[in-house]
C-alpha cells in the first residue's frame, strides 16, 4: 500500500536542517505499524510528509501509495486517495461546526472517489454511528471544530474524523499522548474497530502503553532521521525497559535503515 | 491647503444654491439647514494633521468636484433583488438620497408605528422630530455632521410607541445609481424607540454602479427605558465611492442597543458610531466586520461613552484586509467619574492576507472611575498555514480551506444578526470576498 524509499527530507525554509536521512518503510494493507523513537528523531515529520505538509521538502527518495508517487500531490489530493493524518495538535476552528467541516470533507472525498455524496440528513445518520465508536454524544457534532475541547476530546475527535472519512491509510501522530487511561481505552477501541484487512494504520508514539490495547504487527524505532530497528511488539516492550540508548550504535552504522 | 480651500468653496456654493431652492417647504428644516450651513462655514475641514484623521487621506474628496445628487439625472435599474424578504411591507427606499415612494412600502408595520419621510413629515409642525433631530447625530465640531444637516431634506423617521414590539425588521435601503458625473448625497435617519419597545433596523447602502460619488449619511437613534433596538448596517457602496457616516445612539435605563456594522464597499469609508449612556444599567453592542481589498481604505472611529454606573458594553471589531487595502480602528472607551460597575469589552482583530495591506489600530481607554472592568485588545495576524494544512488534510482544497477559515474568522461578528436573509447575504459576501482574494493571489 505504502512504500517509502530512501526518503530524505529537510525544512523548506532551512535546507541545512535535515530531518529525515534515508527512511525505508513498507506498509501493506491489513497491517498495524508502530513507530517509536526519542524526541526529535523525525517520527512526527514522517507522518506530516506523508500527508503532504508544505513546510518540508523532499530532497531525495520517494513515497509510493498504491504503486504511484504522491510527492507531487497536495495534501487534499492525498486525502482524496485515502490518506489520513490524525494530528498531534489538532487545530481549533471556531465558528465551523464539526458537522459542517466533516460533511464537506466527506463529500469532497466521496466525489473524488466516485462515491455518492450525502445530504445533511443522511450524513447525520452516518456520522451518528461513528460517534459511538469513540463514545461521543451527538451534541459533539454541533460544536465548533476542536474549539474549547479538552486535550482528550481533541484526540477523540481526530479518531472520529478518521472513522467518518474512512481512509485506507492512517497515520496517528501521538494520538495517545495526553490521554488518561479511560480515554486511551476509548481511543484504542475506536482504532481497533476501524482497522480491518483493507486498511493500514501507523501509530506514532512515545509510549508502549497504547500497544497494550492495539497490537501492532510491526514496531519500528526511529533514531536521528532513520529507522534504526524494526521488529514485532516485543521490541516495544524492550524499548520500554531499556530506552533507546542501546540502539544508538546501530543507528550510526545503519545506512538505509531496515526494510520490512 | 489650496485644494482644501477650493473644495470648501465649491461645496459651500452648492450648499447655498441648494438651500435657496428648498426654502419655504419646511420652516423647521430651513432653520436646521441655515444653522448647519453656518457651522460648516466656521468649522475647518479635517486633514492629516488632525489627530483623528492622521491615518487616512481625504485628498480624493477635496481634489474633485461633486455635484449635488438632486441635480444629476437618474436612471434606475430594477432594484428588487436587493429587497429583504423578511421586510416585505416594511421598507423605505432612497435613490441617491431622495425618497422613493414608488419603491417603499410600510403596510406590514403595525399602525401605531409612525414611519415616513422627514421632509414630508416636517412640512407641518412635528414636535417629536423637532425635539430629537440632531440631538444624537450632530457631533460637536464635526464638519461632516454639520454638512449633512446643511443639506437635510429627505430622510427616515421611525417612531415606535411604548411597549410595542415590532416583529418585522425595517429595511432602509439607500441605493446610489451609476452616473457620468461625480455626485454628492446625504441622508438622515432618526429612530425613536419609546419605553419598552422593540425594533430591528437594517440600514443598507448599495452602490449600483462602479462610479465615484460621496455619500454622507447620519443615523440617529434614541432608546427610552427598557427599549431594545437591533441595528445592522451594511455598506456595499461602489468601489470608487467615498462613504463618511455618523451614527449616534443614546441609551436610557435598562435599554439595550445592539449594532452590527458590515463594511464591504467604498474606496474610502469612515464610520463613526458614538454610543452614549443616558442613565444607569444599560447594555450596548457595537460590533463590526470589515472586508476590504484592492486599494480600499476603511476607518472606524468609535466612542463608547459610559456616563453612569452599571453598563455592559461590547465591541468586537474584525477586519479582513487583502491587496493594498488599509484598515484603521480607533476605539475610544470613556468611563466618566462616578460611572462605577462598568463591564466593557473591546477587541479589534485583523486578518491580514497580503504583504501590502496595512492596519492601524488604537484602542483608547479613558477611565475616571475606579470600580470598572475594561478588557481591550488588538491583534494583527495572518491565516495560519497549519490551520490550512489541517483542513486540506481532511480533503478540502486550498480555496475551500482558506474560505472556511476566513468565514470562521468573520462569523463571530455576524452570527448574532437575527434577520436570516441578512445572515445569508453576508455569508455570500464573505464567500465572494474570499474567491476574489484567491483569484488575485493567483494573478500576482
Amino acid at each position: 500500500m505504502l512504500e517509502i524509499k530512501d526518503l530524505h527530507v529537510c525544512v523548506e525554509e532551512d535546507p541545512s536542517e535535515k530531518i529525515l536521512k534515508g527512511v525505508n518503510l513498507t506498509i501493506n494493507k491489513g497491517e498495524i505499524h508502530a513507530i517509536m523513537g526519542p524526541n526529535g528523531s523525525g517520527k512526527s515529520t514522517l507522518s506530516k510528509v506523508v500527508a503532504g505538509h508544505e513546510a518540508y521538502e523532499v530532497t531525495q527518495g520517494d513515497i509510493l501509495f498504491e504503486g504511484e508517487s504522491i510527492l507531487d500531490l497536495d495534501p487534499d489530493e492525498r486525502a482524496h486517495k485515502g490518506i489520513f493524518l490524525a494530528f498531534q495538535y489538532p487545530v481549533e476552528v471556531p465558528g465551523v461546526t464539526n458537522k459542517n467541516l466533516l460533511r464537506q470533507a466527506y463529500n469532497t472525498i466521496a466525489k473524488e472517489q466516485g462515491r455518492e455524496e450525502l445530504d445533511p440528513i443522511e450524513f447525520e445518520d452516518y456520522a451518528a454511528e461513528k460517534l459511538e465508536l469513540v463514545d461521543m454524544k451527538k451534541e459533539f457534532m454541533d460544536r465548533s471544530v476542536n474549539a474549547g475541547f479538552s486535550g482528550g476530546e481533541k484526540k477523540r475527535n481526530e479518531i472520529f474524523q478518521m472513522a467518518v472519512l474512512n481512509p485506507r491509510l492512517s497515520f496517528l501522530d501521538e494520538t495517545d499522548s495526553g490521554l488518561d487511561i479511560d480515554a486511551l481505552k476509548i481511543v484504542a477501541n475506536g482504532i481497533n474497530q476501524i482497522a480491518d484487512e483493507d486498511r493500514a494504520v501507523v501509530m506514532v508514539t512515545h509510549y508502549q502503553r497504547i500497544l497494550d490495547y492495539i497490537e501492532p504487527d510491526y514496531v519500528h524505532v526511529m533514531i536521528d532521521g532513520r529507522i534504526a530497528k524494526s521488529g514485532d511488539k516485543d521490541l516495544a516492550v524492550k524499548l520500554e525497559d531499556q530506552g533507546y540508548d542501546w540502539l544508538s550504535d546501530t543507528a550510526s552504522v545503519s545506512v538505509n535503515g531496515e526494510q520490512n | 491647503m489650496t485644494t482644501l480651500k477650493q473644495t470648501k468653496q465649491t461645496f459651500l456654493q452648492d450648499l447655498l444654491d441648494f438651500q435657496g431652492s428648498l426654502n419655504g417647504k419646511s420652516q423647521f428644516l430651513d432653520k436646521v439647514r441655515l444653522k448647519a450651513a453656518d457651522e460648516v462655514r466656521n468649522t475647518p475641514f479635517p486633514h492629516k494633521k488632525d489627530e483623528d484623521w492622521r491615518f487616512i487621506s481625504l485628498r480624493e474628496l477635496y481634489s474633485e468636484d461633486y455635484e449635488l445628487a438632486a441635480t444629476v439625472d437618474v436612471s434606475l435599474p430594477d432594484i428588487s433583488d436587493h429587497y429583504l424578504p423578511e421586510s416585505k411591507g416594511a421598507r423605505m427606499v432612497f435613490v441617491n438620497g431622495t425618497f422613493s415612494r414608488e419603491h417603499s412600502s410600510t403596510e406590514a408595520l403595525p399602525e401605531e408605528v409612525e414611519i415616513g419621510n422627514l421632509a414630508d413629515l416636517t412640512a407641518d409642525d412635528h414636535p417629536l422630530i423637532e425635539e430629537h433631530l440632531g440631538k444624537y447625530g450632530n457631533f460637536e465640531g464635526d464638519v461632516f455632521s454639520s454638512f449633512n444637516a446643511a443639506f437635510l431634506d429627505d430622510g427616515v423617521f421611525i417612531h415606535v410607541p411604548e411597549n410595542l414590539k415590532v416583529e418585522v425588521p425595517v429595511h432602509l435601503l439607500f441605493v446610489q445609481t451609476d452616473a457620468d458625473v461625480n455626485y454628492f448625497s446625504t441622508s438622515r435617519s432618526l429612530v425613536l424607540a419609546d419605553a419598552g419597545s422593540e425594533v430591528t433596523i437594517v440600514e443598507d447602502y448599495i452602490g449600483l454602479g462602479d462610479n465615484k460619488y460621496f455619500n454622507l449619511p447620519v443615523f440617529e437613534v434614541n432608546l427610552e427605558e427598557e427599549a431594545y433596538v437591533k441595528h445592522t448596517k451594511i455598506q456595499r457602496e461602489s468601489k470608487k465611492a467615498i462613504h463618511i457616516a455618523r451614527t449616534g445612539a443614546s441609551v436610557a435605563r435598562h435599554a439595550n442597543y445592539e449594532s452590527y456594522t458590515i463594511t464591504r464597499g467604498a474606496k474610502l469609508s469612515r464610520n463613526e458610531p458614538r454610543i452614549s449612556q443616558r442613565d444607569e444599567e444599560v447594555e450596548f453592542t457595537v460590533d463590526g466586520l470589515v472586508l476590504i481589498d484592492g486599494e480600499q481604505v476603511s476607518d472606524t472611529h468609535s466612542v463608547m461613552d459610559h456616563r453612569f454606573s452599571h453598563a455592559d458594553s461590547h465591541q468586537l471589531h474584525k477586519c479582513v484586509i487583502n491587496g493594498k487595502a488599509h484598515s484603521v480602528f480607533n476605539g475610544k472607551i470613556f468611563v466618566r467619574k462616578d460611572a462605577q460597575k462598568i463591564d466593557s469589552f473591546q477587541e479589534n482583530r485583523n486578518l491580514l492576507l497580503s504583504r501590502k495591506g496595512l492596519v492601524n489600530t488604537k484602542p483608547q481607554l479613558e477611565i475616571f472611575a475606579d470600580d470598572v472592568v475594561c478588557t481591550h485588545g488588538a491583534t494583527v495576524g495572518q491565516l495560519e498555514e497549519d490551520e490550512v494544512f489541517y483542513l486540506k488534510s481532511r480533503g478540502l482544497n486550498d480555496q475551500q480551506a482558506r474560505e472556511l477559515l476566513i468565514y470562521a474568522f468573520a462569523l463571530e461578528t455576524i452570527e448574532n444578526i437575527t434577520v436570516d436573509s441578512v445572515q445569508k447575504l453576508l455569508v455570500d459576501e464573505v464567500h465572494r470576498y474570499t474567491e476574489r482574494q484567491l483569484d488575485s493571489q493567483l494573478t500576482t
